[in-house]
């Protein structure tokens, strides 16, 4: 009990403390003491993981049906593992990136904050409780948003904190209708509906998961409610817009995880028209999501609007239903948080040493920086979906699940719109390579210099990258895991 | 006893011109001391309560002025009086810059006991007479600083509180002449045997009474006296204008329709539907004028009519737990809203900034005044673990109950004015303490956070704020009791 609510608040103190602090003189002691942080969150998260495994308990009440509880289940543990993972990288990577940004301080407080409270988010035991923290991370992640204080940062803040707070009170909307025809809040494999709210209250139940799924899909990036994303993300410090579209936005997909699987139960959605209308807008994002990143020339953009797609296939697994697809899902859960973190910090590297934000700049950029180019690559052929890296086995799964389902059209629409999609992520990721690696006869090699960023930069990377490879190469045992979760909540 | 609370202001206030007091201080802590004094003798008249009804004056038949504690009056009563002394500490350092003290204080004390005089009334004439008395003691308050526009603003607050008044007056005829009493009693007191044929004329004068009585809730399309308002001193918009005037509206219709009409008689009829509508319009029509305007003492003054408009939605859901929703608002309104007007308020006073595009980058510059602005805008969002989610989600957990199609359109409005609510507080926030690389900490020399008579009632108002967010069970069991009728 103890370990869950140390992973959750020390983090949070520890922000909130930072942020109050007198600016100190001296960077070096910010981030010693920042480091000391991360390090020691990351290892209360991993005894937490360890140790509290299958516990549970009740805080306190809000009202006399609204507690406020936690709980370790395997699904946090494959979420906050994860959290964990990209946030100390990118944290230890923003060590070097942060000196040419200003109040670093602030930066490093809501970083620390925003730690904290997607712990709780993966800890939440039920559904008050995981709405409490959906809005504090809104709340608290919007100045690593804004942090440059440039207009355009300030205005995409806004607009990030707008959308994501719509999202919030659509899935309030339903939480309020989900409290009274349940028997309570928590999360239960399978779902907590009562029965009899079930066939008398149906048509209303539904319109209740649509409006919610929506809701949360707002910071899933889900479309019609995905604008906010490549306008927030891109403005943002290289290594925070790394956590911000590999962690953060998972929180959506844990947020409609829970839901779905667990809150309303397949049983009930599985061949409704909101799974129909789901898919839709899963699919329409798909494929919108690659072709808006196609056409985007600014690198973090296009990595912005590549998330847009790729978290749409995660929740056109979800959607799906059928025991391959979530493992898909879910796996893809993991392989894209590992690929975009390290392509959002590849991004970082590069307008760090070079300070081009434009692919078309960026000519030669591979033999500038070799290691950091050939982690772009080596990541960027696993979104891409080639084997062996993380990004095929997910994608296979999702497309086995989906063509195996009974769904009508879906079933083989959706592996065909996967497979564009795929196509355009190739389109739009690798004439950075090529170019890169590849500048063309005519390329100026007498500028050329070797600047490889420092070492603080490209170990988090390496990591990264590494570990999404090894996603691809030994899956078993995370898919063993999957398949075990799965089982539960099918 | 019950008369002594609503007297005492009045003794005071009208002391303070008249005793020759040598220091300004002197009469301070006399008024100081004379109100604490009297909520305290509120308070122990609700904890020590008698079902006793004291009749002051008898004129014909059941026709009285006199007074009785239900569960009703204590709740407002108990809000009454635990805002009041907090609202004259910040008023002694807020008028140190207006001229008039004395007065201004004369007329503000005295509204304490009017205040209480409708929270006290035991029927429905009772509570008219203050009722028009209360806008009578407020009106050189609202016109205190005498200059063009007050007097404007008065002008029109006087004419609009009296027109809505005389809208009241028709619905207390009506309760004399069909009710067997116009005392107040839970579950109404219409009497089946005289109404005869008349159900849809006295629907009519429902909604007429509602509208009259919501010109003070400032229900639409009778709220545009508030905002303008707003010029008078900040202690009088934020006490009179957030809570005691404005929540008197809400308070009369509470009392028209769970104990006068009776909502057997009203729920599910047209007349409900139409007042719902018409409080659902003003909750969103309220939060996108709010998201308009620049003033920050007229974009809070909106707030308030959405605001007042959540608790008039508990209220003519007409349930039991509507009327939970209702009052829990009603508190805890009351509390985020004066937090937040006396923030807007102390920004007034130590920079004279009134534009809510004047406040970049004062976050640092005043930072227990915006931290304090903080966390009552987060709790008038909603957010979960402050006071205003408990209040929002009795509301909304209420209409869900109802199983009322209207009132389920009613929580999308809810929710609506919620993100509107959102917009318009927390671009301020965000001004406050991210102004941009740009912005030239230079404009802001000098600012600092006001001293402790304005600090102290605003961190008392953020602790109730997360108290209430955090454990709201007593409050909340109370006022299941006096929905129940157990008081």
């Amino acid at each position: 009990m103890y370990l869950i609510l140390l992973s959750i608040f020390f983090p949070v103190l520890a922000g909130t403390c930072l942020l109050i602090k007198k600016e100190a003189a001296d960077r070096r002691s910010l981030l010693i003491t920042t480091g000391i942080c991360f390090v020691l969150t990351g290892v209360l998260v991993s005894a937490t993981l360890l140790t509290a495994y299958g516990t549970g308990f009740t805080l306190f009440y809000l009202t006399q049906s609204l507690p406020v509880c936690f709980g370790v289940d395997a699904m946090s543990v494959i979420f906050s593992a994860m959290t964990m993972i990209i946030f100390l990288c990118a944290g230890f990577f923003s060590f070097e990136y942060m000196k040419h940004e200003t109040k670093e301080k602030r930066y490093y407080g809501y970083y620390l904050i925003v730690f904290g409270v997607l712990n709780a988010l993966c800890f939440a035991g039920n559904l008050i409780t995981f709405y409490l923290f959906f809005e504090m991370l809104t709340l608290t992640s919007m100045p690593l948003v804004l942090h440059n204080g440039s207009r355009e940062a300030i205005m995409a803040g806004l607009k990030y904190l707008f959308y994501s707070l719509c999202g919030a009170y659509a899935a309030l909307f339903g939480i309020y209708f989900i409290h009274k025809y349940s028997d309570s809040l928590s999360f239960t494999a399978g779902g907590v509906l009562t029965s009899s709210a079930m066939t008398e209250h149906a048509g209303l139940l539904l319109i209740v998961a649509f409006v919610m799924i929506l809701g949360f899909g707002v910071k899933a990036g889900m479309f019609p409610m995905h604008a906010w994303l490549p306008a927030a993300h891109p403005v943002a410090p290289a290594p925070a817009s790394a956590v911000l579209s590999a962690v953060i936005v998972k929180a959506g997909i844990l947020a409609i995880v829970r839901l779905v699987y667990y809150i309303f139960g397949v049983s009930f959605l599985q061949g409704s028209w909101v799974q129909t209308a789901w898919l839709v807008l899963t699919l329409t994002t798909v494929f919108m999501g690659s072709m808006l990143a196609y056409r985007e020339k600014i690198l973090k953009k296009r990595l912005a609007y590549s998330t847009v797609s790729q978290l749409s296939y995660i929740l056109f697994g979800l959607a799906v239903m059928d025991a391959g697809s979530v493992t898909g899902g879910l796996l893809h859960v993991l392989a894209h948080g590992f690929i975009k973190s390290a392509l959002f910090l590849c991004a970082g590297a590069i307008i760090y040493t070079t300070g081009k934000t434009r692919v078309d700049e960026l000519r030669g950029i591979g033999k500038e920086m070799p290691l950091t180019m050939w982690c772009y690559t080596i990541v960027s052929l696993g979104l891409i979906g080639i084997p062996p890296t993380g990004g095929f086995v997910s994608k296979w799964y999702l497309a086995t699940g989906s063509l195996h389902s009974s769904i009508p059209v879906f079933s083989w629409l959706g592996p065909v719109i996967l497979l564009v999609s795929a196509l355009l992520t190739a389109g739009y990721l690798l004439p950075l390579t090529i170019q890169g690696f590849f500048p063309g006869a005519d390329y100026d090699y007498e500028h050329f210099k070797k600047r490889e960023p420092s070492r603080l930069m490209t170990i988090p990377l390496v990591i990264l990258t590494v570990l999404s490879v090894l996603v691809g190469l030994f899956p078993t045992p995370v898919i063993d895991y999957l398949t075990q979760i799965v089982s539960t909540i099918l | 006893m019950i008369i002594l609370v609503i007297l005492l202001p009045f003794i005071a206030g009208i002391l303070v011109p008249l005793l020759p007091f040598k220091k300004r201080s002197h009469w301070e802590i006399f008024l100081e001391c004379a109100v604490i004094l009297n909520s305290i003798l509120v308070w122990y008249l609700m904890l020590h309560h008698s079902d006793s009804t004291f009749v002051l004056a008898h004129f014909t038949g059941d026709l009285n002025i006199s007074f009785r504690v239900d569960g009703l009056s204590m709740v407002f009563a108990g809000l009454v009086s635990a805002l009041w002394p907090f609202a004259t500490l910040y008023a002694f350092e807020y008028m140190t810059k207006e001229e008039h003290e004395k007065i201004f204080f004369l007329f503000y004390t005295m509204t304490y006991g009017v205040t209480l005089g409708i929270a006290l009334a035991a029927n429905l004439l009772t509570m008219y007479f203050f009722y028009e008395l209360l806008t009578l003691v407020t009106v050189p308050l609202v016109m205190h600083t005498l200059t063009r526009e007050a007097i404007l603003a008065s002008r029109k607050y006087l004419y609009y509180s009296l027109g809505g008044a005389a809208f009241a007056f028709l619905g207390l005829i009506m309760i004399i002449v069909y009710g067997t009493t116009n005392n107040f009693i839970l579950g109404g007191v219409l009497d089946p045997a005289r109404i005869g044929d008349k159900t849809n004329v006295l629907l009519l004068i429902y909604v007429i009474a509602f509208m009259g009585f919501g010109v003070k809730a400032a229900v639409c399309p009778f709220n545009s006296w508030l905002p303008q308002a707003g010029v008078a001193p900040t202690p009088v918009t934020a006490l009179l204008h957030a809570v005691a005037v404005v929540k008197s509206g809400a308070f009369a219709i509470i009392r028209l329709t769970y104990y006068s009409f009776g909502t057997d008689f009203l729920r599910g009829t047209w007349a409900q539907t139409t007042v719902m509508i018409i409080v659902m319009f003003t909750i969103v029509y309220g939060c996108s004028r709010a998201v308009k305007e620049t003033h920050l003492k007229r974009r809070l003054a909106y707030s308030t009519i959405s605001n007042l408009s959540y608790i008039l939605f508990g209220a003519v859901i007409m349930t039991p737990l509507g009327l939970v929703g209702a009052l829990s608002h009603l508190i805890i309104h009351a509390v985020m809203k004066i937090s937040s007007f006396f923030c807007a308020g102390a920004i007034i006073h130590q920079t004279e900034r009134n534009y809510v595009h004047e406040l970049d980058g004062m976050g640092y510059k005043m930072p227990c005044v915006f931290g304090v602005f903080t966390v009552s805008a987060l709790a008038l969002m909603g957010v979960p673990g402050l006071a205003g989610f408990i209040s929002k989600w009795n509301l909304a957990s209420a209409a869900v109950e109802s199983g009322n199609t209207v009132a389920y359109f009613g929580i999308v409005c809810l929710l609506i004015s919620a993100l509107l609510t959102a917009i318009y507080m927390l671009t301020i926030v965000v001004r406050a303490f991210f102004p941009g690389k740009d912005f030239d900490y230079s404009t802001l020399e000098g600012v600092k956070d006001p001293n402790w008579k304005m600090l102290a009632p605003l961190f008392v108002f953020t602790f109730f704020i997360i108290l209430f967010g955090v454990y709201s069970q007593p409050l909340v069991d109370f006022f299941y009791d006096v929905a129940a009728g157990l008081y």
